[in-house]
């Protein structure tokens, strides 16, 4: 195969895995929880600011996972018990909470780190001899890990007995209740849960992109369109939508400009919402 | 509410008070104000939340700096091309609800994401598309409106458009429209089954929204004599939210006290004191979650002292609807639902081709509901289909059929709680007798019928005019959602179980007045869903008995309390 064909075709495999991994903490929330968190974003910017504090300090890369860990963790805990335990089944009410978060949390990055960009070195510098092309090796750890983490959670959930009680408090709360589930740690965790995998997403694409406090915004608006077209609830959804947003935007931003890019998938996500609510891949 | 002379008073006050600088600030701020009116009129009345609304300031903003540039010496022109701008402002936002609320029932997280996603997509437009937009730097030197255009009127401007706008914010919650606005925040459903399009109410609120934003950006523009990117971006956008949130969402005057306190002690503070935007983003959140009302809602306890008196007027007695001229007819033909796996409707074909009052009996799961559902269209036929007087009427959206003189009484009682009772009654007055510009003029919240002076006659409860409608126990509830049912004067009225919750006297009470009801209701059909077995003996012509989302059984109550059939289903007796 021609290796500028192949270059291409890695690329957009790298553009969907990350955007996937980058949304699938939306998902967890969104879909298990039926809370849109619209300071997703605003986590993913947190793992991404942890790698940058790690550079900073002088610590090896790695050193950003305990700490985004730690950090999202524990804002994802305090946040799911004070804002959000209290708004279950109020939908509107959470998206307004989550989106006062967000704003919290992107001044509060501007008020640490100041307004401006910040940028990293990549950790794994060099190309990599792939399939007869030559390919940036961190990109394609990054492929792996995301396709890795992805699949590994979806094998989890549908396998484990913790994943069993998750369906379970989804399908019926107060049954799940009297079935000795505790739903508030269940609920509680499941948000965490959400909130880490974006903070370890922004620390995958932190090498690579400007860091800066409004960051986070154009991750949840495309992290949210891609949930808008794939569908929630099925890993063959997250990554169709993956596909289509990613996909869409990275050949019209190629064709055109980043802004007929960004229009398109608006407009594409609103023919979906009209023609298949439930996603594209959903059965009606 | 405050005294309207009172505000403009105050306003006219206000200059000489805090001196020519912060006239100058208020002045700039006032037009951000009058943006922050029509959000809180989507977000406080209409209960939607548009996340992206400098969109439609900065659209307009751009228009009329355009204007004034390209007329530069015909200003006269310019300014006649104001207005046109703040229209189109409207209009796009108008488009792009009836484009996003297309999706039934749809108001809450894809709105308010896609409109964010607009405004970023509006910012990168205004900074990418340099020959037009001037780029980064944006639109300078728009010169100003003639006459107009010395520092000191800024203020005077400013003013002039923020009070025009809450005098027409005012006009509107007062009216009809006003009133829906406020309901399909609280009981989308219901108001669908009154027949009226919700989802063209809410884009009409955005639509006003986007031209209140626009009459301010189309006056930003020469006011100000520069239009930057920033004003259709992100951050305004946020802004204006938090200055509605923490004013007070709800009330007409709390958007524009947010706007002059937060915003102007904001860009007083804002490079001044580092964690200030954070302190603001830590009020928002505890404003929305635990105080609602903002800062308006602290003047609570004055409120007696300043509002204006509400004159009391004369009633406007509306007259019943025209009797029609063949009694209406109803056909269920071989309809099947099926949702997944379920069956809720098997191949079910009724008739009711007489005026008079059905009973539908059947255990529970016989789908004597998901046959309303059916009929109101809010479940879709798999299979056959539904006629109203000899149309098919499948397929149609609900409201659409609901107008053609449908009413439905829900199995939970359902109504609009925060409303009076009396705009719960005058909803169902409007129902098929009031639409579009009509819905503007606020002598409707008049309207009485003879229908409803004789309910109230026998339910005094419901010309308690100053109660809210949460304030009911169950019971009134059920009468209060029977009389809206009542009152639309239907040629088909389906009621489910409206004796559920009521003592026996309550009960008898109700089966008399619903007698006397579809007495004046000629040629109506009335279908009634009921357990209790005496109120069915007491009004059914005919009984049909569903079971496994088929008929079972049809007939007087003789015979169906002599079938066997119906008995083994009740009680389980071997086939």
């Amino acid at each position: 195969m021609d290796p500028l064909v192949l270059t291409q075709a890695i690329n957009v495999v790298y553009g969907v895995s990350t955007l996937a991994a980058v949304t699938l903490g939306l998902a967890v929330i969104f879909g298990l929880l039926g809370v849109l968190n619209i300071a997703h974003g605003e986590f993913v910017m947190i793992g991404a600011y942890a790698a940058f504090v790690a550079q900073w300090a002088g610590w090896p890369f790695l050193a950003a996972v305990p700490v985004t860990l730690l950090v999202c963790g524990l804002l994802g805990y305090v946040v799911e018990r004070i804002l959000i335990r209290p708004l279950y089944r109020r939908p509107f009410d959470t998206l307004v909470a989550t989106w006062g978060l967000s704003l919290l949390l992107r001044e509060a990055a501007k008020a640490i780190f100041g307004r401006g960009y910040h940028s990293l070195t990549i950790p794994v510098p060099g190309t990599l001899h792939f399939l007869g092309t030559e390919y940036p090796t961190y990109r394609l750890i990054l492929i792996a890990i995301s396709l890795t983490v992805v699949t590994g959670l979806v094998v989890w959930y549908s396998r484990s007995r913790t994943g069993t009680w998750i369906r379970a408090m989804i399908g019926n709360p107060e049954l799940a209740q009297a079935q000795g589930i505790s739903v508030r740690k269940l609920a509680s965790a499941t948000f965490v849960t959400g909130t880490c995998l974006a903070g370890l997403a922004g620390i995958m694409v932190a090498p690579l992109v400007p860091i800066e406090p409004y960051m986070g915004l154009d991750y949840v608006l495309r992290a949210f369109f891609v949930l808008v077209v794939g569908g929630l609830g099925s890993v063959l959804g997250l990554f169709s939508g993956a596909a289509v947003i990613g996909g869409v935007n990275s050949v019209i931003s190629a064709v055109a400009n980043a802004t007929y890019g960004y229009f398109t998938m608006l407009v594409l996500a609103i023919l979906v919402m009209w023609l298949r609510p439930r996603g594209i891949v959903a059965q009606r | 509410m405050l005294n309207g002379s009172l505000v403009v008073f105050l306003t006219v006050l206000l200059p000489f008070v805090v001196g020519r600088f912060w006239a100058y600030q208020l002045g700039l701020y006032g037009l951000y104000a009058a943006a922050a009116v029509g959000l809180g009129l989507c977000w406080g009345q209409a209960g939607f939340l548009p996340l992206g609304q400098a969109l439609f300031f900065g659209f307009a903003a751009y228009l009329s700096g355009f204007a004034f540039i390209h007329f530069l010496d015909h200003p006269v022109i310019a300014v006649v091309m104001l207005p046109l701008a703040a229209l189109a402002a409207g209009l796009l936002a108008y488009v792009i609800g009836i484009l996003i609320f297309r999706r039934r029932g749809e108001s809450g997280a894809y709105f308010s994401m896609i409109t964010l996603a607009l405004a970023l997509l509006g910012f990168q437009v205004a900074t990418s598309w340099n020959s037009v937009t001037g780029g980064f730097d944006g639109l300078k030197n728009i010169p100003g409106i003639p006459g107009l255009d010395d520092i000191s009127s800024v203020y005077d401007l400013s003013a002039g458009v923020l009070l025009l706008m809450l005098a027409l914010c005012r006009w509107l919650r007062h009216a009809p429209v006003g009133v829906l606005w406020r309901a399909l925040a609280q009981n989308e459903r219901r108001l669908l089954l009154f027949g009226f399009d919700t989802n063209r109410l809410k884009a009409v609120a955005f639509g006003v929204s986007g031209l209140m934003a626009g009459v301010a950006g189309a006056i930003y523009a020469p006011e100000q004599g520069i239009v930057t990117p920033e004003l259709v971006g992100f951050g305004l956008s946020a802004d204006l939210v938090i200055w509605t949130a923490i004013g007070g969402r709800g009330s007409l005057l709390g958007p524009v006290i947010g706007t002059l306190v937060v915003g102007s002690l904001s860009s007083q503070l804002r490079d001044s004191f580092v964690y200030w935007e954070v302190l603001m983003a830590i009020f928002f959140i505890v404003v929305v979650l635990a105080f609602p009302q903002g800062i308006v809602g602290l003047t609570a306890p004055l409120e007696p002292y300043f509002a204006a008196r509400r004159r009391l007027r004369e009633p406007i007695t509306v007259s019943p609807r025209a009797a029609p001229e063949r009694p209406a007819l109803l056909a269920i033909d071989a309809a099947t639902v099926t949702i997944g796996d379920v069956t809720l409707l098997d191949r079910l074909s009724l008739c009711f081709n007489r005026a008079g009052i059905y009973c539908v009996i059947g255990p529970n799961g016989a789908g004597k509901t998901s046959m309303f559902n059916l009929i109101t269209g809010e479940l879709d036929a798999t299979a056959g289909k539904v006629m109203l007087d000899q149309v098919e009427v499948s397929g149609l959206e609900p409201h659409c059929i609901t107008r053609r003189g449908l009413a439905r009484k829900l199995q939970i009682p359902s109504i609009f709680p925060d409303l009076a009772i009396t705009d719960n009654l005058a909803i169902a007055l409007w129902s098929g007798r009031a639409s579009g510009l009509a819905l503007l003029d606020p002598r409707l919240r008049r309207w009485k019928s003879p229908m409803l002076d004789e309910l109230c006659r026998r339910y005094p409860f419901l010309a308690d005019a100053g109660r809210r409608a949460a304030a009911l126990s169950h019971g009134e509830r059920q009468i209060l959602e029977l009389a809206m049912a009542l009152l639309t004067e239907p040629r088909v009225l389906l009621l489910d179980e409206p004796c559920a919750g009521l003592s026996p006297d309550e009960t008898a009470t109700l089966i008399d007045a619903l007698r006397w009801a579809v007495g004046q209701l000629r040629g109506a059909i009335v279908i009634i869903i009921e357990h209790d077995m005496a109120v069915v003996k007491e009004l059914a012509q005919r009984i049909y008995v569903l079971h496994n989302g088929g008929l079972l059984a049809e007939g007087d109550v003789a015979a169906i309390q002599a079938s066997d059939k119906v008995r083994a289903v009740y009680v389980g007796a071997e086939k």
